[in-house]
């Protein structure tokens, strides 16, 4: 292996850490080189990002052995130190985060980053702070890479002015406070009983307790559960998630959706790890189950009720959260590669769909205040029968013409409804299909199969309701109303994820197997230890862990 | 390679016609109607190997983890079909031609027909069930797209949706009735399905399957009970109803039903579901078609009772009415399409499709009246025409399927009254448009259309003519080839003719006609302007989705409003709750064993000061609300109480940093309390009901039951033996190899200093983030005033002393003096600890702190012009500096082939001082110092330009982010 290759693990943290404190030293004067820098720290992540996706594949086995990298950060071997893990889990999620930060970056030069507020710096940060999350082998820092995150978001998301923003920010800094405290006490309690955080270690440690000790860990393990639920925005810890999401200014609610995404690769990462016997495993996976079918209903009926898009959306992303903890709930392994192929479109599907409100936003006839709710026409309008078809004549009816930027805005909101609701041909359909088929196969007899089913088509069903009907209102109610000025800039990223969406429908064949490996990679804990700790080759072991 | 380009062909023409102008009309029709002959022309070209009955396959790879591949099939029923959809696309395109306006912005419509014919000769030619589903769902967005396509009323938007509702839900319960199929056949593949009839009907879940699949099929072609969408659909311009919502969209429930007959047909439930379902379609829609204003209406009434007679042809589990289904299919398609074409020629040339409002049109436009005459006749089921020989197969399997029982009677019974009712709306249809007195009142005067536009009714109507009178001749071979595709070997002996002899089904076409002519006479003597349809016009299925959709909306946002609350307070009960219900879990099962660990005797002194320690957090909490510095005050000895506690417990590193982190939060906590607005005014009367009784009680015992939990939590930790493996790891090797006789150091900057790196950051982060809100916030009114004490010149110093004054005037002088001695020194201190840090209880961190402090000092004391017009300091620069230096320490490594932040020493030999021994961990320290320094600093700032921003009156020029 290349000497200098060695390093890209790190790059992911290290290159974004760097920028960002570069940044904060360029004078706001110097615009071009300030972009230039950022623009320029997002590339070498995608860069890496995908070099760790190809390196981890199975097209290149001799790079890593088991393709799962370890990085020994300051040479003190683990569990003693803390290491980088790249498996294919992580590396999906980098690249996933990649990409959606960097399609956010250039999407906001276009109007988004007004001088006088640290934007650039805070993206970076933020990104170092999702790399780092995923990459981590190591129970605290995942911890410190969650506050590094968080930080950055109670930047990002008190950005801008108005009472509601503030509040709306202020409280989601409360509530995530709340919830790393609860992640502190988990891990302490964990900590306290193994001896160990290094998450390899623990695995093996935690096979190794009984009596008391068990009980303790468990505990702590619940209580970590919690705080991930919450990040996760499962119901009723969500309630700061529509309106944080709908208060931030657009590009920055669309990188949050990455946010809820992390505390489910949490979830799964050390759900997978740390369910050591049956019994522990069955519990989670019900309690897993019920919440994320708690979840969809919840976000389900949010959609619904949304008045503006950018709370419907908001409430899509619960929805994709609650379908992703029904999926694992069902504890079936073969329905991880597809509940992760459905991570990724759904978070695909938000990011674009939020960098779309913000360009639809400014095609309000009356360009109204950001957080102010536009009244929608009131259903009794249309309900009723009301206005029945009394006018016949249609002669001489001529349509009106969409100019470009219109026409481009609504095949977009089409496009993000058939992401949203799953609708073919995108891949939000090629993911569902996978997630009810797979689960059909699996488990054709059980009731919980056949919740998930009824639910997850009743999403279906809910948000195509909701959407047909938000987009009536936004495309087609009012006729008269200024044209937005479209950039390239900020059409450009939106356009390629669209591009990129269809690739992945037409082609997800490659995708899939990636996300196969990487599942089976994931339900064989060992694997993953023997990287980690190629001493303790687990044989020592009582009792191998349960998946 | 043909079939690829049967179905890519109109995908390709749509994204060019979305690129042509807006007023490129001959450009678009030409390019559609290539696109369509050119369907046509390829599908024709496969006739030879149809014939010959093989199967043209083509399949691309896909998804290989579920075994799904792109695969197109065609046989003699998607042959049939494929033509179809191009043959009535490419009259369609021709006659849209002409209708449209040439003001009219086509290349949407072209490009969304076209895209919706690709997407039908998709479901016709799909060999796998899923890609059904994908094209399925792909003509109701079209179809979506193309209803609304004069979205600027009100009605069309509304139609639109409710039409993409009830068939995307339908699409919906299709995919689940599919999953479950290819789950029962264990392949998704069309092929494999056909060939497991058997397996299909006899499985358990055949039942709820079948359920499923109807849903779908009787939402697509707008069977009772979900037929209400289709009236609401003919808002669409009127090529799009003639096309999809007459020939061929509609029609993929019925395809899908006699593509999948011969694998689910032949079981009671199939007959009732299907049969069902399409005979109160047959009679209601026909029923409703008699009773109609609007010639769109009546033709889409019309449309709910042919679709229902080819369902309930399906559905009588007998292969002659299968054949006798896709006869009426192709029938339907030519007269109905043909028919809605006059109508639109009608609405084009006089301005209305208003039944009672229309006359006499025979004498303006005597062609249209004869082809819709004709057409119309083919409706009725009038002989020599096609509509007749369906419908006569229809009523001779009528009399056969219901048997010899009460439904045997029932049936013709229903099939007969249906017809009756067909008989009359096509008399009325024509009767009223063009017999009669020439209207008078139009909108506009009507004249015959142009050539162009009546043309492709015409040929709709030659073929009606053609087939009625030589069935055998015209379409005899292709029905053939579509029914020995469907049926194989299963073929029964039919024949195509006009005449059969004097049977019982002719007997009842004619007893249809005789009654029909009746009941119209009868509904003209009485009126024309019959409104109502009698008996069922109160079931209006439109009505029911309305009120359904409205519920529904209105539902959810209650339920939004109880299960989203906005209040804070709510979600934090809710988060520590859930916790507690966590932790309870596994303790409930196991219990909370305590250690066995020997307790530490208790020494007094340490009691009293925890308990004092305990009383001050107590007493924070409670005064938090009600008195902020009394509080804060509090909390501060608490922290001191914390400090005092590691000091103890010999942990000298902790103590030093905890108190130096009490001291600067303290000081700038105080330092922000001056902006806070006075606290709020409660209500005496609101605070003494009892429901704030009740939550504050609750509150507090929740509190308390969390804090005991916590408590006990940490004391069965305490007392359990040690686990930790990192501890004696840490204490070996701190010394040798990595070089440090202080441990807690050595762990931040060297065992894990990755994860000091991360929390650096994050106070970075904070700090900007303190920055950036401060910048904007605004105090409340009540704080604007320069405080009591600085007004009156009791205090010197404060923001707005003087800045070219050496030392403030009044109280403040002496301290003033004193602090600016303090700086040097603490500078020097601040340097020394973090130098010393490696070895003895310091680092970056406290020293960092400790220079902090000192700069606090000075702003406060000298105010923050006078300090800032003396020493800039820029604090982002300060946190910048700090986070690139401890990232350089980090990549120090990398040149020494080692990984990110492993501890590189550098042994210097100068002269005079003697070996320097420099290490990168120093490094990584001095970027923790700097990056403390930075964001201590930058959140005073924050705070101390608060008073140079608000009362801008007497200050020369704005500071306001100078140190930046």
């Amino acid at each position: 292996m290349n000497l200098w290759l060695q390093h890209l693990p790190i790059l992911p943290i290290v290159v974004p850490l760097t920028a960002g404190a570069a940044l904060l030293l360029l004078p706001e004067s110097h615009r071009a080189a300030r972009l230039t820098l950022a623009v320029i720290s997002m590339l070498v992540q995608f860069a890496a990002a995908a070099g760790l996706l190809y390196l981890t594949s199975d097209a290149t086995s001799q790079a890593w052995p088991a393709d799962t990298a370890v990085y020994r950060i300051g040479g003190w071997p683990p569990p003693f130190g803390i290491v980088l893990v790249v498996d294919r889990l992580a590396a999906i999620m980098v690249a996933l985060s990649a990409t959606i930060a960097l399609s956010v970056l250039v999407y906001s030069i276009a109007r988004w980053d007004r001088p006088g507020q640290p934007f650039h710096a805070l993206l970076q940060f933020l990104a170092m702070g999702l790399n780092g999350a995923f990459l981590t082998g190591d129970l605290f820092n995942l911890f410190v890479f969650f506050e590094v995150l968080l930080a950055a978001s109670y930047g990002l998301v008190l950005r801008g002015a108005g009472t509601v923003r503030v509040r709306a920010g202020l409280h989601y800094i409360a509530v995530n406070l709340a919830a790393s405290l609860l992640f502190l006490t988990g891990v302490a309690l964990i900590y306290g009983v193994t001896g160990t955080l290094n998450m390899a270690d623990l695995t093996v440690h935690a096979g190794l307790l009984s009596g008391p000790a068990r009980i303790l860990f468990d505990t702590g393990a619940a209580i970590l559960g919690v705080a991930f639920l919450v990040k996760a925005a499962s119901w009723p810890l969500n309630f700061w998630l529509p309106d944080t999401y709908s208060a931030a200014i657009e590009p920055v609610a669309a990188v949050f959706v990455m946010l809820t995404k992390v505390g489910i690769y949490a979830l799964l990462r050390l759900g997978t790890l740390l369910s050591l016997n049956e019994a522990a495993a069955s519990t989670l996976q019900t309690a897993l189950f019920g919440i994320g079918l708690a979840t969809l209903a919840a976000g389900m009926n949010g959609m619904l009720g949304a008045q503006r898009l950018v709370r419907l959306i908001s409430h899509s992303v619960i929805v994709s959260t609650g379908i992703l903890l029904a999926a694992f709930g069902l504890g079936i392994e073969a329905l991880t590669a597809p509940a992760l192929f459905y991570l990724i479109t759904s978070a695909l599907a938000s990011g674009i769909f939020f960098m779309l409100a913000g360009m639809t936003a400014r095609m309000r006839p009356h360009d109204t205040q950001h957080a102010r709710p536009v009244a929608m026409p009131s259903p009794p309008y249309v309900a009723y029968g009301i206005r029945e078809p009394d006018a016949y004549d249609t002669g001489d009816e001529v349509g009106v013409a969409i100019p470009a930027p219109m026409a481009f805005l609504g095949l977009v909101f089409v496009c993000c409804v058939l992401l949203v609701t799953g609708l073919p041909p995108l891949p939000g359909f090629v993911a569902k299909f996978m997630l009810l088929s797979t689960a059909l196969n699996a488990a054709p007899g059980a009731i919980s199969t056949w919740l998930l089913i009824a639910s997850v088509i009743a999403a279906g069903l809910a948000g195509l309701v909701a959407l047909t009907r938000m987009g009536s209102g936004i495309f087609w109610a009012v006729t008269e109303r200024a044209t937005p000025r479209l950039r390239l800039l900020e059409a450009a990223p939106v356009a390629a994820l669209v591009i990129f969406c269809f690739a992945l429908a037409a082609h997800p064949g490659p995708v899939m197997n990636y996300l196969e490996s990487a599942a089976r990679s994931l339900h064989e804990p060992q694997t993953y230890i023997r990287a980690i700790l190629p001493e303790k080759t687990g044989s020592d072991r009582p009792g191998t862990p349960a998946p | 390679m043909t079939l690829a380009l049967i179905v890519l062909l109109p995908f390709l023409g749509s994204l060019c016609a979305a690129c042509l102008p807006a007023s490129a009309r001959n450009a678009e029709a030409w390019l559609a109607g290539i696109v369509a002959t050119g369907c046509a022309a390829l599908a024709a070209s496969l006739f030879p190997e149809i014939a010959a009955g093989h199967v043209v396959r083509l399949s691309i790879p896909w998804l290989p983890q579920a075994g799904l591949e792109l695969y197109l099939r065609m046989d003699g029923y998607a042959w049939l079909f494929t033509l179809l959809v191009s043959v009535m696309g490419a009259l369609v395109v021709l006659y849209a031609r002409y209708y449209m306006s040439p003001r009219d912005p086509v290349p949407r419509f072209f490009s969304f027909l076209m895209a919706f014919m690709g997407s039908m000769l998709g479901i016709v030619l799909s060999g796998n069930l899923i890609q059904l589903v994908v094209f399925w769902e792909l003509t109701s967005i079209t179809s979506f797209m193309l209803i609304a396509y004069w979205y600027h009323r009100p009605e069309a938007r509304h139609g639109a949706r409710m039409a993409a509702i009830v068939t995307g839900g339908g699409g919906l319960s299709l995919l689940l009735a599919v999953l479950m199929l290819g789950q029962i056949v264990g392949s998704y593949s069309l092929d494999d399905v056909l060939a497991a009839g058997d397996l299909i009907r006899a499985h358990r879940w055949y039942p709820a399957m079948l359920v499923l699949l109807a849903a779908a099929v009787l939402t697509k072609s707008a069977q009772f009970p979900f037929h209400f969408w289709l009236p609401h659909a003919m808002a669409a311009p009127t090529p799009v109803s003639a096309y999809l919502h007459s020939a061929t969209m509609v029609k993929a429930g019925v395809f899908l039903l006699a593509r999948l007959w011969p694998a689910l047909a032949g079981t009671e439930l199939w007959f009732w579901l299907i049969c069902g379902g399409g005979a109160a379609s047959l009679l209601l829609g026909a029923a409703s078609a008699t009773f109609q204003r609007d010639m769109k209406a009546v033709l889409a009434y019309s449309t709910v009772s042919h679709l229902g007679l080819i369902t309930m042809l399906l559905g009588m589990n007998s292969e002659l009415a299968l054949i006798a289904a896709v006869f009426h299919m192709m029938n339907h398609a030519t007269f109905k399409a043909s028919l809605f074409m006059a109508t639109g020629i009608v609405d084009h040339e006089t301005g209305t499709r208003d039944l009672s409002r229309l006359s006499g049109l025979r004498h303006a436009m005597p062609l249209t009246a004869t082809v819709a005459f004709v057409a119309a006749g083919a409706m009725a089921g009038v002989p020599l025409l096609n509509g007749f020989l369906s419908k006569e197969m229809f009523f001779t399997e009528s009399l056969q399927a219901g048997g010899t029982g009460g439904l045997g009677i029932a049936l013709p019974a229903l099939a007969g009254l249906a017809g009756v009712f067909s008989v009359a709306y096509s008399l009325r249809f024509i009767h009223q448009v063009f017999f009669g007195p020439p209207a008078t009142a139009l909108p506009r005067t009507p004249r015959e259309p142009t050539r162009g536009m009546l043309l492709p009714s015409a040929l709709l109507v030659l073929g009606c003519l053609l087939i009625g009178m030589l069935p055998e001749r015209t379409v005899g071979g292709a029905l053939a080839i579509a029914a020995h595709a469907l049926l194989g070997d299963r073929l029964p002996d039919y024949r195509l003719a006009i005449w059969h002899g004097f049977t019982a089904s002719l007997l009842m076409s004619f007893v249809a006609l005789a009654g029909g002519t009746a009941l119209y006479v009868v509904l003209y003597v009485r009126g024309r302007a019959l409104r109502r349809t009698p008996l069922i016009s109160r079931l209006s299925g439109k009505r029911g989705f309305d009120v359904l959709n409205v519920t529904i909306f209105r539902g959810a946002r209650r339920f939004v409003r109880t299960a989203f609350s906005q209040r804070l307070q709510v979600q934090l009960l809710l988060i520590v709750g859930a916790a507690a219900v966590a932790a309870l879990l596994p303790l409930w099962r196991g219990g909370l064993a305590f250690g066995d660990a020997p307790l530490t005797p208790l020494d007094p002194t340490f009691a009293m000061l925890w308990l004092a320690g305990a009383i001050c957090a107590v007493g924070a909490a409670v005064q938090a609300k009600f008195h902020r510095l009394m509080a804060l005050i509090m909390v501060g000895c608490v922290g001191l109480v914390t400090s005092l506690t590691f000091a103890w417990f010999s942990a000298p590193d902790l103590a030093l940093t905890q108190l130096t982190v009490e001291v600067i939060t303290t000081v700038l906590i105080l330092l922000g309390l001056r902006w806070l607005p006075r606290r709020i005014q409660f209500q005496e009367p609101l605070r003494h009901t009892l429901r704030a009784r009740l939550r504050r009680s609750r509150d507090a015992a929740f509190a308390i039951a969390i804090g005991v939990g916590m408590a006990a939590l940490a004391f069965a930790m305490l007392t359990r033996p040690g686990a930790s493996r990192l501890g004696p790891f840490f204490l070996q090797n701190a010394l040798e190899p990595a070089g440090g006789r202080n441990v807690v150091n050595v762990i931040l900057v060297d065992f894990r200093a990755f994860d000091t790196l991360g929390e650096i950051t994050v106070v970075g982060i904070v700090a900007l983030v303190v920055y950036a809100l401060l910048r904007r916030f605004r105090p409340a009114a009540e704080s604007i005033d320069v405080p009591r004490a600085q007004r009156e010149g009791l205090i010197g110093g404060g923001a707005h002393a003087d800045p070219r004054a050496l030392l403030p005037e009044g109280d403040l002088k002496i301290p003033a003096v004193l602090g600016r001695l303090l700086l040097p020194l603490a500078a020097l201190v601040s340097v020394y600890f973090l130098l010393r840090g490696h070895d003895a209880p310091g680092g970056g961190f406290v020293g960092g702190l400790i220079l902090a402090t000192a700069m606090i000092v000075q702003y406060m004391v000298g105010g923050a012009l006078w300090v800032e017009s003396r020493l800039r300091i820029h604090p982002q620069v300060w946190i910048a500096l700090g986070l690139l230096a401890a990232v350089a320490a980090g990549l120090a490594a990398w040149f020494a082939a080692r990984p990110f932040l492993t501890a590189q020493v550098l042994e210097l030999h100068a002269p005079l001082i003697g070996t320097v021994h420099l290490s990168s961990v120093l490094l990584f320290d001095l970027g923790v110092y700097l990056l403390v320094v930075g964001a201590a600093l930058l959140m005073l700032v924050a705070l101390a330009h608060q008073s140079l921003r608000s009362p801008r009156r007497e200050l020369p020029g704005a500071v306001d982010g100078a140190a930046l």
